[in-house]
């Protein structure tokens, strides 16, 4: 393994033996305290910073196009292999610099900002696996390992969501999250599926395999769903402004900077395959651009700070997507980077945002011009916008009339089946009371 | 001549594996006292007789083996996990027994002695004195399946004078009736729809833990296994995907099902069917990844499903019977080692990164697209459903506002802790390491994929099998 191989190696799998290491010691009953978590944490973003800056080193000094880490085959049957594959190329480095980066900024920030929280070792232990996959995630020579880290991301996201799990509203949102990911997941399962059944291999580490024009086309639209469930496009808006109960650190990185730009990664990596299937860009380009718009209005129409700020989020990758169906691929990793950049300090001064108002306010003298450009459109179209955007594009009310309920109703309608018949051949009550402790129902 | 030695000692280690918990549920009868302690023993003796066996085994031909020792284990860590209250002679006695049942049927190589362990198994959950649930549907469905499948043996005795599975081996005994009933029997034991309502009424009334254990016997995918596609391989092949569209039609009407579900017991017994049902359609799948996947699944969901209904059975005995997944209740506070092992559990049955199920999902759903590229896409749309499912009941059982009437609640016990923490152990080292068990999956999957033939009119792809 040469030096460069090991610091890939280290900068991916770092957190991940962090996550291992804390967890275990808290299953054995040792809860460590703030200062040394947030040590721990800062040492490990430290290292791999350093890995960091040599694999930067030698992608400039050098013409090498990728190093590849390869370790064989995670498991195989016959011809279908797992392949375990690292890569790091000029695409892939600005996204593990970023995420190195971010997080390890993350982690000093949330010291501060979660000090006394009673879930402050909960949220470092998530931040670490979250860390590990994404790096997994864009790390990964092969989608089959890009599943890794992005159900990683997944889970991580939703924990942190119902993180304030004191109140039921943010539990109820994570079940939503976790609910559209898993729901487009699928899309990207059948993508690898399709590239092992027509290409063969899933492995884009020694380039994208090369399919036939509607085969392309296929995979390129499931790669496309998995995208778009992860990055909010359209019609999967909804999870997002939903996503912004967990605490400000976790919306930061998660839909300022890193998950939130995961989708335009895996399009990214499929750029070769996109730019071969017209039809296939064409969906990237409209999905991109009909997010982009439904973002900028219903974060116009947004009360609070977070929420507006994820709408822009939201009307930036909308445009990503479109630069990325335009086949603009270094437009759209520098656009990744700026907006990324900027919307994690923009969310983690959201709690403060009041305050800076105020004193930009007492700055100029006075407050801000509120002239907007929607105040140009006759009153009757603002009227109908702003009810349109007020209600987030009505994504989520299409959603669940079109898709939850039905489903929920069908649930129901199986559980009146199953009760048909069902009698106890001895009576039992139902215990419908609620729940009370053991010492208050009388047993041992 | 060692190969007579062999097959002598290997009797020898099955005699004590199944005895010494027949031995140990006879005494307990008689001694009433002590039943964990007795129970623990008697499982250990099964463990490191199926585990002698195991290592004797010769590669690809290690499956049952494999699989006496891990429900000698899954027993051994049910005698541990078992909370004080349900730790009597009674229970104690019907889970040696069932391990005892059990075990008989994985180490059959003869029908009579496979329908011995298959009827003795469901015996303490049809007396209801013993371990049997309140509701008829699971005593009536257990019945039928060994009725029915007393018959299926009756005729393929009649048609074929032999008892030895070597000997039938791809004569088809009996015709389509004999394979008709023994897919029947399947049925009725395995829960597939529409024979599946048994499953939740068992897990409901009968103790969760003794449930829990008979329905990861799978003795239903043992059935085909075993004996359904080494005897039937040309049956098997025109009339299989049946049984498979079937299969996979119960993983998505139970998962459906699952969604708004309020107790926890039942909500737990859906997705424990709908995960096993996906291994029966991974075995028919005809593909040497659908196989192993489902091989490997079978450990996963075996392991999980223990390890869950296991964990809510201790939640029960701290915070009441009645918890209900309609609302928070906040347990995490009172027992948080018990909310990380159930989520680790909850999350590796429906395949998290990381965790043995990851593997066993990819090759599972990969092995069924090929056989059925329309239909497979159930089994990925099963699997979203059940981790929403497993997720909303963590969350509610978990997540929420401390409650107050709870002083001395104890998180896991060192007991449980170092059971579960087992468990644990192994699906995510597993899922870390798993070619160490996909690798022998994947020799056995080869030995049951020769047995079966290309698909007839009713199969959609010929087989990849080679």
């Amino acid at each position: 393994m040469s030096l460069a191989q090991a610091a890939l190696l280290t900068v991916v799998t770092a957190p991940g033996a962090v996550f291992i290491i804390l967890a275990s010691l808290w299953l054995l009953g040792w809860v460590p305290s703030e200062r040394t978590l947030s040590r721990t944490t800062g040492l490990t973003f430290a290292v791999c910073v350093l890995g960091l800056c040599h694999l930067v080193w030698i992608f400039a000094t050098t013409n090498v196009a990728a190093i590849t880490l390869t370790f064989g085959n995670w498991f195989a049957v016959h011809e279908y292999r797992f392949p375990l594959v690292l890569m790091a190329d000029r695409v892939v480095l600005p996204f593990l610099a970023m995420t190195v980066v971010l997080s390890g900024l993350i982690g000093q920030f949330s010291a501060t900002y979660l000090h006394r929280e009673s879930g402050f070792f909960r949220f470092f232990l998530l931040l670490h696996l979250f860390a590990f996959g994404s790096l997994l995630a864009f790390a990964a020579g092969s989608f089959d390992l890009l599943i890794g880290g992005w159900e990683l991301v997944g889970i991580t996201s939703v924990l942190l969501i119902a993180f304030f799990d004191q109140r039921p509203a943010p539990v109820e949102n994570g079940l939503r999250v976790f609910g559209v990911y898993r729901a487009c997941d699928i899309g990207l399962l059948l993508a690898v599926f399709t590239l092992h059944k027509w290409a063969g291999s899933a492995s884009f580490a020694a380039g994208m395999p090369r399919l036939a024009g509607t085969q392309s086309t296929v995979v390129c639209l499931f790669l496309l769903l998995g995208a778009a469930g992860k990055a909010a496009q359209i019609p999967f808006s909804g999870w997002l402004p939903r996503a912004m109960e967990g605490p400000t650190p976790s919306s930061a990185i998660f839909y300022g900077a890193i998950s939130i730009h995961a989708g335009a990664y895996l399009l990214l990596r499929a750029q070769p395959l996109l730019a071969e299937t017209p039809a296939a860009s064409i969906c990237v380009i409209v999905i991109g651009a009909a997010t982009a718009i439904c973002g900028t209005l219903a974060g116009r129409a947004s009360a609070d700070a977070k929420t507006s700020l994820a709408f822009a989020s939201l009307t930036q990758v909308g445009v990503i997507f479109g630069e990325i169906g335009f086949g603009w691929k270094s437009i759209a990793v520098a656009h990744i980077l700026g907006h990324a950049l900027v919307r994690t300090l923009q969310f983690l001064r959201a709690p403060s945002m009041l305050h800076d108002y105020h004193r930009m306010h007492s700055a100029i003298g006075g407050e801000v011009s509120r002239e907007r450009t929607e105040d140009l459109l006759p009153e009757q179209v603002r009227v109908w916008l702003y009810r349109w955007a007020f209600d987030r594009g009505h994504l989520d009310t299409i959603l669940d009339r079109w898709f939850i309920y039905p489903l929920l109703e069908l649930s129901r309608l199986f559980s009146r089946l199953d009760s048909m018949g069902r009698f106890s051949v001895e009576r039992r009550a139902k215990p419908s009371m609620p729940l009370r402790s053991p010492a208050e129902q009388g047993v041992e | 001549m060692a190969g007579t030695e062999w097959i002598s000692g290997a009797r020898s280690l099955d005699w004590i594996a199944i005895g010494a918990p027949w031995l140990a549920a006879a005494g307990l009868r008689a001694l009433r006292g002590h039943a964990r302690a007795v129970g623990f023993v008697a499982a250990l003796v099964s463990v490191a007789a199926s585990a002698l066996r195991l290592l004797a085994a010769p590669r690809g031909e290690s499956l049952y083996e494999a699989l006496m020792l891990l429900f000698s284990c899954l027993t051994a860590g049910a005698t541990l996990v078992l909370p004080k209250r349900d730790c009597d002679s009674g229970t104690v006695g019907g889970i040696l027994f069932l391990l005892g049942a059990t075990l008989l049927a994985y180490s059959s190589e003869n029908l009579l002695v496979f329908l011995i362990g298959w009827v003795l198994s469901t015996i303490p959950f049809i007396m209801k004195s013993w371990l049997g649930a309140r509701s008829w549907r699971p005593a009536a469905s257990l019945w039928l399946s060994n009725l029915v499948l007393a018959g299926a043996i009756g005729l393929i005795y009649e048609a074929g004078h032999a008892f030895s599975i070597d000997t039938l081996s791809g004569r088809s005994p009996g015709g389509m009736l004999a394979f008709g009933l023994l897919v029947t029997a399947l049925i009725f034991r395995k829960g597939i729809s529409p024979a599946h309502a048994w499953v939740a009424d068992a897990a409901e009334s009968s103790p969760p833990i003794p449930t829990a254990l008979l329905l990861n016997g799978h003795l239903g995918a043992l059935l085909v296994a075993k004996l359904i596609l080494p005897l039937f391989p040309r049956t098997a092949g025109n009339l299989f995907p049946v049984l498979s569209w079937l299969a996979m039609a119960t993983a998505l009407y139970v998962a459906i099902r699952a969604l708004t579900e309020n107790s926890p017991r039942r909500l737990l017994a859906f997705l424990a069917l709908s995960q096993s049902a996906c291994i029966l359609a991974g075995l028919e799948s005809r593909t040497p990844e659908g196989i192993t996947g489902a091989l490997v699944h079978w450990f996963v969901v075996t392991i999980s499903t223990m390890g869950l209904f296991g964990i809510l059975r201790l939640l029960e005995v701290r915070f009441g019977e009645n918890l209900t997944a309609s609302h928070y209740l906040g347990l995490a506070a009172h027992s948080p080692r018990l909310a990380v092992f159930f989520a680790v559990f909850g999350l590796a049955l429906v395949g998290l990164p990381g965790t043995l199920s990851f593997c066993s999902q990819d090759l599972l759903i990969h092995g069924t697209l090929m056989s059925h590229p329309v239909t497979g896409v159930v089994l990925p749309i099963a699997t979203a459903m059940n981790a929403v499912s497993i997720f909303r009941l963590f969350a509610r059982l978990f997540l929420g506002r401390r409650r107050t009437g709870f002083t001395h609640a104890a998180d896991a016990l060192p007991r449980e802790r170092w059971a579960l923490a087992a468990g644990v152990l192994f699906v995510v080292l597993g899922g870390l390491f798993p070619n160490l068990i996909v690798a022998q999956r994947s020799a056995e999957a080869d030995r049951i994929g020769a047995t079966q033939t290309p698909r007839g009119p009713l199969g959609l792809i010929s087989t990849r099998i080679k």
